[in-house]
């Protein structure tokens, strides 16, 4: 350890690259290193006679060549740069991957209500199980058309308000703060409030509707409508999102693009369609993931709509009953294994974007 | 045909006037360029003539049809732009092809004319890459490429070559030159550049504070400048201007005098002047044989020197600022700074010293005088000098 601080400090003083070929072996302050730290400031390697005849198995040297060795394999700077690093490292690693893989571990097991888990058999049971269900198959569905309903109608929602508010729309900062408003509010509150406004008799959805002479519809209550008003719901709240995101790449187009396409003879719409929203693409990814990122994550709206595991029929999705597997029924290893499953698709979603901007340099 | 007038155009943005009341009539397959300072209005103009801008007032007619209120689609122009503007979504062919695409050419045509446009402009390998393969100078191609397949009734330019390094930028002009040749097509091209406007024009209109300053060939510009303002813009290092006072026919300046002919000046009104000459127009006493009509000799100090390769710039100090015997005239006090220096440039083998005593005279041929207002009183106060030809800034027919 004191040759760790040791090589910290000389990296702070700025001579720490010296693994090299004996780049200090003719530094005149070399000559006092050993006095200072007991004969161990060898020069990275590069041992000269008599230090290599005095390298035993617990000289100082044979760590700080471990040191360099870990160094060459993992980059300059590993061991040295480490304390910045490596708190949150283990933290993650802990908290996060090792949880993960612990749930998996549970998934593997037959663990269910109170005692103690038996992992001396590991099997796919629960998976098979869980394929098998209909339950399951249903959630799954369910949460799918909640993902790419919810993704799709919330992008496209916020691509037309970014176009219109981009097209210098009086009092466009105000407008812009009215449609992200609602990405503060708790998904409990939206649930709360979207409950109301869609209460069979009282509800202001069902009220404006039957102005037009329809419904009353019950919007809660009917597995047929259920999910579309959830995901309706959903995009009043996130498509603010979309917007700002896309927005901020609208800006980013110099008006010469526009300017050059109504030269060039493009009506308004085949401006957009053909010069504008082409650009739009990288918005539109990293939108999209953190939108469906969100779609997932749907499970607190759900619970906070029926104030419990069982969220109305027909908008089960894989989260909610996850929970209620684990959380109600003490099927522990099964609901890890939907957990698994739900962490798969999410994976399925971020995994090709993450390689996408590792790919792009942008990781 | 591609003729362009604009008659009366002016632009108001709230309490600014961008563009004040232009008029400019554009002979079909002449080249023009706008010029100015920044803020002058001339992109300004630019966008009214292209439709981007609706202009305040005025009307813009091309090619005999008023297309004051029509879109830029129905003019019959194509526009390259200052920061190329090309799609990066779409390769060379596309972006070069994509005017003709939205007019439903068919595919036949289009290819024709890209292959056309790519073998004027150098680009016949390129076709298949994206925008951010190309250079700098082959990028503005494209987006010129862009412009000429359309094969418009005029071509506007809003200084397409201002993004181009300092030696693209000379090429990249003798191709434009080359190009305005081989299509023969109106142009109308903004910069900020007078040496762009210089070589490359037919005629260059000087804006300043939104109104047109003068309207002519370049070297009319250069040497019969409508008022002070051009004069100054037009030219580099641009011209020496000094305080004077016309009294008799002579014009008095704070450090010397210039005797002016009657037949070339109004020498009946008497009163403030400003003196304008070029740099090259003074002359070191000893080298200034070939003048024919010298002023006296003027005693100076060499302040600076600033040696181009093929001249050398002399800032001179006027006077006697060595020791405090020099000329005092009246009025000298107040006369601003400017009236103690002159600029000149010399050839290149002439060995001077900073701090050195010189004598300069200034050919009295190429000496300019201004009135109090800034209008051209005369250029060239000698005998035999013309008086100044009537510019007429509003009408534009001053050629």
């Amino acid at each position: 350890m004191k040759e760790f601080f040791e090589r910290v400090r000389r990296a702070t003083s700025g001579r720490s690259a010296d693994r090299g070929a004996g780049a200090d072996g003719s530094d005149p302050e070399e000559s006092d290193g050993p006095a200072e730290s007991g004969a161990a400031v060898t020069d990275g390697g590069v041992a000269t006679g008599s230090d290599r005849g005095g390298t035993t198995g617990d000289d100082p040297g044979a760590l700080r060549r471990a040191f360099d060795r870990i160094d060459d394999r993992l980059g300059r700077d590993f061991v040295e740069s480490s304390p910045f690093w490596l708190p949150a490292f283990l933290l993650m690693g802990f908290f996060v991957y090792g949880a993960i893989g612990w749930n998996v571990l549970i998934s593997l097991t037959d663990y269910r209500g109170f005692g103690t888990v038996d992992y001396s058999q590991l099997d796919f049971d629960m998976y098979v199980r869980a394929f098998q269900s209909s339950a399951v198959q249903q959630a799954a569905i369910n949460t799918f058309v909640l993902l790419l309903g919810f993704t799709i109608v919330c992008l496209i929602f916020g691509m037309l308000l970014a176009i219109l508010l981009d097209r210098r729309v009086r009092y466009d900062n105000s407008l812009r703060l009215i449609y992200l408003l609602p990405m503060s509010l708790s998904f409990v509150v939206t649930a709360q409030f979207w409950l109301w406004m869609y209460d069979y008799s009282n509800g202001i959805v069902n009220q404006v509707l039957g102005l037009v002479g329809l419904g009353p519809y019950n919007f809660i209550g009917n597995p047929q409508l259920v999910l579309g008003a959830v995901i309706f719901a959903l995009v009043w709240q996130y498509s603010g999102y979309a917007m700002v995101v896309y927005l901020s790449a609208l800006r980013a187009i110099p008006d010469e693009h526009f300017e050059a396409a109504k030269v060039d003879g493009a009506s308004v719409v085949r401006m957009y369609w053909r010069v504008i929203v082409p650009q739009l693409r990288s918005a539109t990814i990293s939108a999209a993931v953190v939108i469906m990122v969100f779609a997932l994550k749907a499970f607190d709206f759900l619970y906070s709509l029926v104030g419990g595991y069982r969220p109305p029929n027909g908008a089960d999705i894989l989260a909610t009953l996850m929970v209620r597997e684990a959380y109600q029924n003490t099927n522990w290893a099964y609901g890890s294994a939907i957990a698994v499953i739900l962490f798969m698709m999410a994976l399925a979603v971020i995994g090709p974007y993450l390689v996408y901007q590792y790919r792009n340099d942008a990781l | 045909m591609g003729d362009v007038t604009l008659d009366g155009i002016t632009k108001r943005y709230d309490d600014v006037v961008a563009v004040d009341d232009v008029n400019i009539h554009i002979e079909d397959g002449e080249f023009v360029t706008l010029v100015g300072p920044s803020g002058c209005g001339k992109s300004t103009t630019l966008e009214i003539v292209a439709g981007l801008t609706n202009p305040s007032g005025g009307t813009v007619t091309i090619a005999d049809r008023d297309v004051t209120r029509l879109p830029p689609k129905d003019r019959d122009i194509s526009m390259v732009f200052q920061n190329i503007a090309l799609f990066p979504h779409m390769n060379v062919r596309k972006n070069i092809s994509f005017g003709l695409r939205l007019r439903d050419f068919d595919s036949e045509e289009t290819e024709r004319r890209v292959q056309r446009a790519a073998e004027i402009l150098q680009l016949e390998g390129m076709l298949d890459r994206m925008p951010d393969e190309l250079s700098g100078g082959q990028q503005q191609r494209v987006g010129i490429g862009r412009a000429i397949v359309r094969e418009p009734e005029v071509f506007l330019m809003d200084e397409p070559l201002a993004n181009l390094d300092a030696k693209l930028r000379v090429h990249m002009r003798t191709e434009l030159q080359r190009l305005h040749d081989e299509l023969e097509t109106t142009i109308l091209y903004v910069t900020h550049d007078q040496a762009e406007a210089m070589t490359m024009s037919d005629r260059i209109a000087v804006l300043n504070h939104g109104e047109l300053q003068q309207f002519a060939p370049p070297l009319v510009c250069y040497n019969e400048p409508a008022n002070e303002f051009v004069a100054g813009f037009i030219g580099s290092p641009s011209m020496n201007f000094l305080e004077g006072e016309m009294g008799g026919e002579r014009v008095e300046t704070p450090h010397f005098s210039v005797g002016v002919d009657p037949a070339a000046v109004d020498v009946g009104a008497d009163g403030p002047v400003t003196v304008g000459i070029r740099p090259e127009d003074i002359y070191l006493r000893q080298t200034a044989a070939t003048v024919e009509q010298p002023t006296d000799a003027v005693e100076a100090t060499v302040d600076v020197l600033e040696p181009m390769g093929d001249e050398i710039f002399v800032y001179l100090l006027l006077g006697d600022a060595a020791d405090d015997g020099g000329p005092t005239v009246e009025g000298a006090d107040e006369a601003s700074a400017r009236s103690d220096q002159l600029l000149m440039s010399v050839e290149p083998d002439v060995r001077l010293e900073s701090g050195e005593r010189v004598e300069v005279v200034l050919d009295r041929d190429r000496v300019h005088l201004f009135d109090t207002g800034g209008d051209a009183r005369a250029h060239g106060v000698a005998e035999g000098s013309e008086a100044p030809t009537e510019v007429n800034a509003d009408g534009g027919e001053g050629r």
